[in-house]
């Protein structure tokens, strides 16, 4: 970016060229988890009746799972190499389909809550320190610990029942209603309030967050000297309080965005299962129950790129925001 | 006169209350939403005995036969049979007409290519009669003979759309039918047609016109709902029409009872049992005194109104009350084990297992048990507390389902468990395997190591006996030395629930909740 600094891109791609011995590690180390976990994954799949012998060897044929640990994750690895996530014993489909199926969900979910998070959690943050001590300060803080002691599953549930079942305003459950077949705008609007509740109960816990962390970073930079200087400039206390406060609290937000980005995709699961949204962190949480060790694989690899995507970003907004940061 | 208008009229009233009793005409069109629990792995209904594959799909295949409300064989894709008196040979007339999804023409040639080819070879409940199959004689393109090798008293219960689904030959033959990619968009005779699966979210099915019966449904669509609590909240605002049993968490049912837009049915004439399986491989199980104190020990009833929340009735013997006729007052558990702490101490003692000097005996217990089930979790709470009482110790182990079936059927490590079988209609299909000698780390048989031969003759023989008189005096001979025996206690007969809503008409005309879609209408 300036002279003597590397340029952005180079640092950019250098990081990501180190992020591929970090990924075939996770590979690795969740592969072993999982094949010490015990639970069989054909006989969690066949029903409840004894299934034929022959069928249950041809399966575990079929899975790979006649073959010793080492050379299953030999093959495994090499085959995400190559690009290949595997085939789901449980759908019987290939993983990069059914995660591609579900990522646009998660994703619309997270951005949602995230989103609404940073909007909800930086108003409520600036307006505590602005109005610091007073009963909005007081609310704001009462609120914040409400985000950060209630777990959201617990809170999903009772989203649900306070309105959808007690007031009836939206809908209790999946990401489109079944009954009615909408297109164009009017499945736009039904998936918005499908969407409600779930990206309401997954962003609580980061509104507190960012809302606490916002309060403490006004409260830091607004008594700096340069907050002094610019009301010595006569600058409007808006435009003093936006443009130099909440710039320089900025940082340590969007540092709240960018790490937290795992536990939401983390949270989502819950939250997800709970709101029978087909997501991501759904799937997750089936395969785990169903020893579905392809599609557990391919989306904690998935999630680990995604997380280091994000962090990267993260560290890229850093230089743009503070002029001081240099890579 | 003015008293006779006032007679003339309320005859009017009366008349016209009769009239409005009267069951409404079943309508055409709208959609019906049943909530199920997860993906089903499959729409090939031929290779698994899931339960959420034949949910839906038993609504796109046909059987030969379905069983009605009353447990009744009725006819489905066969319309007559006959058997011979040695019971060694079953003549099918096939319906006429039948066209599958894509058109073509339904023979006899499918019956026999899915029993030899599918079926036969990859469904857990089918296969076992299978093998005791000499032949499948296709006599012509609507009629078909299958001979046996020797009897088998419950074949034809086999062969309905759960167990024995009719698949397409000009599919599936000569290809690889596990990993068919129809599999995922099947092709059935079925009142309903796949239209549509989004994993994670829905299945959609459409009306079947060319069905043999009126089908009044347009769609017929399952909500994947993985959390239980929320199918009933689900059912309750009106986002499903149903919950079938299986999805139905039983503590939210007297809240159900209360709801006027709700509707229930409870008992289901495909009797289901709740027991305990009792490790005898392990001492001091290995000693009948052992187990018929802990069958004295346990209190039943406590278990059916606290765990149950009474649905369900205490077991009265080694096959349950569920089927009558296979019910043997002389093994009735309520006087050969009444709850009695007593006389289960006594038993103890008497088997060199004397209480400590803080009361406890020497004997500590592991019971595994699926984490996911509420009451199966709370009947083993209760299993502990009474066991305590008689000085056992016993160790609650709840684990997620992958790990409890190895830990039970695959790698035997355990001393106790409490499971539930459905009986699939009858003792021979899904009883037997409670007790019967099996094959070690078979899943979801006796997993006692409990092998007795006089036993598994007197079931093998049971299976083979066409009268159900004749039947019961067998279950009774094996009733009783099972009852002596007690590898396995009986816990609770189950008490099914399906919850529907009120509008939702014209279900549980078949035994299971599942079956018969065509004839579920919609009152507008």
């Amino acid at each position: 970016m300036t002279a003597g600094s590397t340029p952005l891109w180079r640092y950019a791609a250098g990081r990501l060229v180190q992020a591929v011995p970090l990924l075939l590690g996770v590979v690795v180390v969740n592969f072993l988890l999982i094949s010490l976990a015990p639970g069989d994954p054909v006989a969690t799949l066949l029903g409840e009746y004894p299934a034929p012998p022959e069928y249950i060897a041809q399966l575990r044929r079929e899975f790979g799972l006649d073959q010793p640990a080492p050379m299953r994750l030999a093959l495994y690895a090499w085959n995400v190499v190559r690009g290949e996530l595997g085939f789901s014993f449980a759908y019987r489909l290939p993983v990069a389909t059914l995660v591609a199926g579900r990522l646009g969900n998660t994703f619309l979910l997270m951005v949602t809550a995230l989103s609404l998070a940073a909007l909800v959690g930086v108003g409520l943050g600036v307006t505590a320190a602005r109005r610091r001590g007073s009963g909005l300060d007081t609310a704001a803080t009462g609120i914040s610990l409400a985000g950060y002691s209630i777990p959201d599953f617990w809170l999903a549930q009772l989203l649900v029942l306070f309105f959808a079942v007690f007031l009836g305003w939206l809908p209790a459950q999946g990401i489109r209603s079944v009954r009615e077949e909408y297109t164009g705008l009017a499945a736009v609007l039904d998936t918005a309030r499908h969407l409600i509740l779930p990206a309401a109960a997954l962003s609580f816990r980061y509104m507190a967050l960012i809302s606490r962390l916002t309060r403490a970073s006004m409260l830091e930079a607004m008594s700096q000297d340069f907050i002094l200087a610019a009301r010595a400039r006569g600058l409007p206390e808006r435009l003093v309080l936006l443009q130099h406060g909440l710039r320089n609290a900025a940082l340590p937000i969007v540092t709240v965005i960018g790490y937290n980005f795992a536990f939401v995709l983390a949270g989502s699961a819950l939250v997800e299962t709970v709101f029978g949204w087909p997501g991501v962190g759904r799937l997750l949480y089936d395969a785990m129950l169903q020893r579905d060790t392809p599609v557990l694989l391919g989306v904690l690899l998935m999630v680990s790129a995604t997380v280091v995507v994000v962090n990267l970003l993260t560290d890229l907004l850093y230089a743009a925001l503070d002029p001081r940061v240099r890579y | 006169m003015r008293i006779s208008m006032i007679v003339l009229l309320m005859a009017v009233v009366a008349a016209g209350s009769t009239v409005a009793a009267a069951p409404p005409e079943p309508q055409r069109g709208g959609s019906a939403v049943v909530a199920i629990g997860g993906d089903p792995e499959t729409l090939n209904l031929g290779i698994t005995t899931g339960y959420a594959v034949g949910a839906v799909a038993a609504s796109i295949f046909s059987g030969l036969v379905w069983i009605d409300a009353r447990g009744e064989i009725q006819p489905g894709l066969a319309t007559s049979w006959t058997v011979s008196s040695d019971g060694l040979s079953y003549a099918f007339e096939l319906r006429r007409g039948v066209k599958w999804h894509d058109g073509r023409a339904f023979t006899a040639q499918d019956v026999k290519f899915t029993m030899e080819q599918v079926t036969g070879l990859y469904h857990g409940r089918f296969r076992p009669a299978f093998l005791n199959f000499e032949a499948i004689t296709v006599m012509s393109p609507q009629s078909l003979k299958i001979t046996l090798k020797r009897p088998y008293a419950p074949l034809l219960r086999l062969l309905t759309v759960f167990d024995c689904p009719i698949l397409p030959r000009h599919v599936y033959q000569g290809e690889d039918i596990t990993r068919h990619s129809r599999n995922n968009d099947p092709v059935g005779t079925g009142p309903f047609k796949f239209r549509e699966w989004v994993r994670g979210d829905r299945l959609v099915l459409e009306r079947n016109d060319a069905y043999w019966d009126p089908v009044y449904l347009d769609r017929l669509i399952f909500r994947i709902i993985p959390g239980a609590a929320l199918r009933v909240t689900a059912l309750e605002v009106g986002e499903v029409d149903m919950v079938a049993d299986f999805y139905l968490p039983k503590t939210d049912v007297d809240r159900l009872k209360r709801n006027p837009n709700v509707r229930l049915r409870l008992g289901q004439p495909i009797p289901s049992m709740g027991f305990m399986f009792i490790n005898a491989r392990r001492a001091p199980l290995d000693n009948p005194k052992v187990r018929r104190a802990l069958a004295l020990a346990i209190n039943r009833v406590q278990i059916v109104t606290q765990a149950m929340g009474n649905l369900a009735r205490p077991a009265r013997g080694p096959f349950g009350d569920g089927f009558k006729w296979a019910f043997s007052p002389e093994s009735d558990y309520n006087r050969l084990y009444p709850y009695n702490v007593e006389r289960a101490n006594a038993l103890l003692d008497e088997a060199g297992l004397p209480r400590g000097a803080g009361g406890e005996r020497p004997v500590r217990l592991r019971m595994v048990y699926d984490a996911a089930r509420a009451p199966i979790a709370a009947t083993a709470a209760i299993i502990r507390d009474n066991l305590r009482a008689v000085g056992i110790t016993v160790d609650l182990q709840p684990m997620d389902r992958a790990v409890m079936i190895e830990r039970i059927y695959t790698r035997p490590d355990y001393e106790l468990t409490v499971q539930t079988f459905t009986s699939g209609g009858d003792p021979a299909i899904g009883y037997h395997r409670i007790y019967a000698s099996a094959a070690p780390g078979t899943p979801f048989v006796n997993a006692t190591g409990y092998s007795s031969q006089e036993v598994d003759s007197l079931l093998n023989r049971a299976a083979e006996v066409p009268e159900r008189a004749a039947r019961g005096k067998i279950y009774a001979q094996a009733s009783k030395i099972l009852a002596a025996d007690v590898p396995t206690l009986m816990l609770f007969d189950e008490i099914g629930v399906d919850a529907t809503r009120a509008t939702l008409r014209g279900v549980w005309i078949g035994a299971e909740a599942r079956d018969r879609w065509d004839a579920v209408w919609v009152q507008k």
